[in-house]
């Protein structure tokens, strides 16, 4: 679940996520602004000795590309990617800003956010709004920096002036700075780099330029296969523009018709003649030139010829690349969160067995075995009369179980000692040396009599799953929850029902409907799961 | 009134295929440059998009498939942006740089048609386990779109000595170069009602990956429909 900071607020890396090959996203828009979204690597006195380590637009990643510039990407206005073990030594901190290009100043800013996603999900987000900040030109948002380990810390402080300033003062290096600056307004001096691999992606239209080996989609120099027999339309795709050489006609009908750079003679439609794809149109489709929301529109977008439908996904091109992001996820524990939906359990580990709801594997690696786990007579009996009927499978064996169920979001309690009361139907698995035990809440008003829930006691790890995102609430002397949507709760808190009394509760239509709820009172440090679906 | 939807506005194109959000897939089509779509799996289009439903191609390609109802998937032409998504599922883009992949069909949700692709059967015993019946085998270089009820994993089967195994209905993708073999695991107990619920697994062995997601619900939600 991420984790939401403030501003200050710092945490190890590692206490946020096993991962160390982290997706850092940005986003920060105001109507009518551009903004250059840029990472700092510093030395141990906070210097940028070493330019390389200068990651924005113009030098998408640093040497051994331990930081990389992605692109704008699902939700996103920026994002990059950061693998922290591969940042040489001389690097202590790296620092993520945002600067304005053109006017503007920074109070002006919608909401934003910058936000590290590692294993597909999200970690930590620190959001901010303009409302926080005043005239400034720059915000340094969130720092990566090392401190025995890796932290991370939200950092959200305003800066006067622009990219230059920013860059004088972690610099000193004014003398080389120059090339900086100066490319957000020296339009055509800006030309993205010519990297034969992972271009990022709004330097995608390098086509033109080289033919490259990365599967630009518009113009690939082999001459694609497939033949479609179906296609109706002869013009040649929009990317071919008028200074490329004649490359073999790539989708079908081979020598059927040169590339023509005229467009939109479709026959049979009525595509108005506008200058459509692959022309150097200024933006494509639906954005208007001064790109409102995110996007720090390189000014070389519009000037080189723009074929619309290609370039290469922001993490690269492959199979591998673009699955990157979902890879397992292994970190040596016995359970390990993959997602917030999978979880991986490691039964090489601890050696004892792991009791899981029928039918939850969804994968498995080794040689383990699924057995029936009996509830015995008594606990058939509890379980049918309670309802906290648990159908179970013991998996054992060395290897990996991956669980996870019909997308509910899982997470894993460590119990050490203590004791957690769950609702049956929220387990999905648990470690075999739990003791558990099916546990009554009295009170009257409760639909059937009386409530029900699972104790599980012990040292080892519950995971519960809920549907949606869950809130935890600390254990006040006003809680109160719907006994439909509380999950769990730590079992030192003790339960009340307060049933809201009133007369002919039932007898009219359009009363509130909730009629029992739980109160839980408790010292300090007992909390409760509740989820958004009330079952 | 717009400004609190306007942080849902359409990130300007970038790629071929892109993610808008986690669950809508938006595809920049240009003429000449046709995607094979999922039958009813289009939200929005912008722009000059045909949409031919049944295309003979399909129909000679995918003979294998069950059918009797119109093909799954749909020939998309024309200029403009489109928009695809599969009832909430996660999308999951993919850039095929001279690679090959065997998606199950339901979990297909778009491809470039300059692709190299075939139907096959599944093997084994997953037809019985209330799998859908086929899946596809893309090749080449292109884009590829699969979807996913969950956020998916990616396992690399070549790490372990030892097999993988799938549930079926969990199963999304997987490389084709992979040696498929169905696995019985229930034993004796099963047939008095003591299963463990897992009875039937799909084994991978061999060099690739295999990308599962975290529900065991493979219905297909646009068949359903149809």
């Amino acid at each position: 679940m991420a984790r939401e900071f403030q501003r200050g607020h710092k945490a190890k890396i590692s206490d946020l996520t096993p991962g160390t090959d982290l997706y850092v996203g940005v986003q920060i828009a105001a109507p009518g602004l551009t903004f250059d979204i840029s990472c700092f690597g510093l030395d141990a006195d906070e210097k940028l000795s070493d330019d390389r380590y200068f990651i924005f637009f113009n030098q998408p990643k640093s040497p051994e590309e331990s930081v990389q510039l992605l692109g704008a990407q699902s939700g996103d206005t920026e994002s990059f990617r950061v693998t922290l073990d591969r940042i040489p030594a001389g690097i202590h901190k790296l620092s993520f800003t945002a600067t304005l290009d053109g006017a503007g100043q920074m109070s002006q800013i919608g909401p934003g956010y910058i936000r590290i996603v590692a294993g597909g999900e999200e970690v930590v987000r620190y959001a901010f709004t303009g409302s926080e900040f005043t005239t400034e030109r720059a915000v340094m948002l969130g720092d990566f920096y090392l401190k025995d380990v890796w932290r991370f810390a939200a950092v959200g402080q305003g800066f006067d002036g622009g990219l230059d300033a920013l860059l004088k003062n972690f610099g000193g290096e004014v003398a080389e700075e120059e090339e900086a600056p100066a490319a957000p307004q020296a339009a055509p001096g800006f030309a993205p780099p010519a990297q034969a691999t992972a271009p990022p992606a709004f330097a995608a239209p390098p086509a033109p330029q080289a033919p490259q080996p990365a599967p630009s989609f518009g113009a690939p120099p082999a001459p694609a296969p497939a033949p479609q027999p179906m296609h109706a339309a002869p013009t040649i795709a929009a990317p071919i523009t008028p200074q490329a050489p004649p490359a073999p006609a790539p989708y079908g009908q081979p020598g059927h018709q040169p590339p023509q750079p005229q467009f939109g003679q479709v026959p049979g439609q009525g595509v108005p003649p506008t200058p459509p794809y692959g022309q150097p149109a200024p933006a494509p489709y639906g954005q208007p030139a001064p790109a409102p929301y995110g996007q720090p529109a390189p000014p070389a977008f519009g000037q080189q010829p723009a074929g619309v439908p290609q370039g290469v996904p922001a993490a690269g091109a492959g199979l591998q690349a673009a699955l990157q992001l979902y890879k397992e996820t292994a970190t040596g524990q016995r359970w390990t969160p993959q997602n917030q939906q999978l979880m991986r359990v490691d039964l090489t580990m601890g050696g004892a067995g792991v009791l899981a709801r029928q039918g939850s594997m969804v994968m498995y690696q080794g040689k383990v075995d699924f057995g029936y786990k009996s509830a015995g007579f008594v606990g058939r009996a509890v379980g049918n009369a309670t309802g906290q009927e648990m159908q179970l499978m013991r998996c054992t064996g060395r290897g990996q179980v991956f669980l996870a169920e019909e997308g509910s979001h899982l997470h894993p309690i460590e119990l050490q000692g203590d004791a957690i009361c769950v609702s049956a139907e929220s387990v999905l698995a648990f470690d075999e040396s739990l003791q558990y035990e099916v546990r009554r809440v009295e009170g009257h008003g409760i639909p059937g009599g009386a409530l029900f829930t699972m104790q599980f006691q012990g040292t080892g790890t519950v995971v519960i799953k809920t549907h949606g995102t869950p809130v935890v609430l600390p254990v006040t002397p006003t809680t109160f929850a719907d006994c439909n949507a509380v999950v769990a709760w730590s079992a030192a808190s003790q339960v009340i029902v307060s049933s809201q009394v009133r007369l002919r509760r039932n007898a009219y239509p359009g009363h509130s409907g909730e009629t029992v709820n739980l109160q839980f009172r408790g010292a300090p440090g007992n909390f409760i799961v509740v989820q958004p679906y009330e079952v | 009134m717009n400004q609190q939807l306007a942080g849902f506005a359409p990130t300007p194109v970038t790629a071929r295929m892109e993610n808008h959000g986690k669950t809508m897939l938006k595809v920049a089509m240009a003429s000449g440059q046709d995607l094979y779509a999922r039958t009813g799996s289009m939200v929005a289009y912008e722009g000059f998009i045909q949409y031919e439903p049944n295309p003979p191609a399909v129909r000679q390609i995918a003979s294998q498939w069950i059918t009797g109802e119109g093909a799954p998937v749909m020939k998309c032409s024309g200029d403009g942006l489109l928009y695809l998504a599969d009832y909430g599922a996660d999308v999951v883009v993919i850039n095929l740089n001279n690679d090959s992949l065997s998606v199950n069909g339901t979990n297909l949700l778009a491809f470039d048609a300059h692709l190299t692709w075939g139907v096959e059967k599944v093997k084994g015993l997953a037809k019985f386990a209330g799998q859908g019946l086929w899946n596809v085998v893309v090749q080449g270089t292109g884009w590829v779109a699969i979807t996913s009820r969950g956020t998916p994993i990616v396992v690399d089967c070549g790490r372990g000595e030892d097999e993988t195994y799938v549930d079926p209905d969990a199963l999304v993708a997987w490389s084709p170069n992979l040696k498929v073999k169905g696995k019985r695991s229930f034993k004796a107990g099963a047939l008095i009602g003591r299963g463990s619920g897992e009875a039937y697994q799909m084994a991978f062995s061999g060099q690739g990956i295999v990308v599962v997601q975290p529900s065991e619900d493979s219905t297909d939600r646009l068949r359903i429909r149809n």
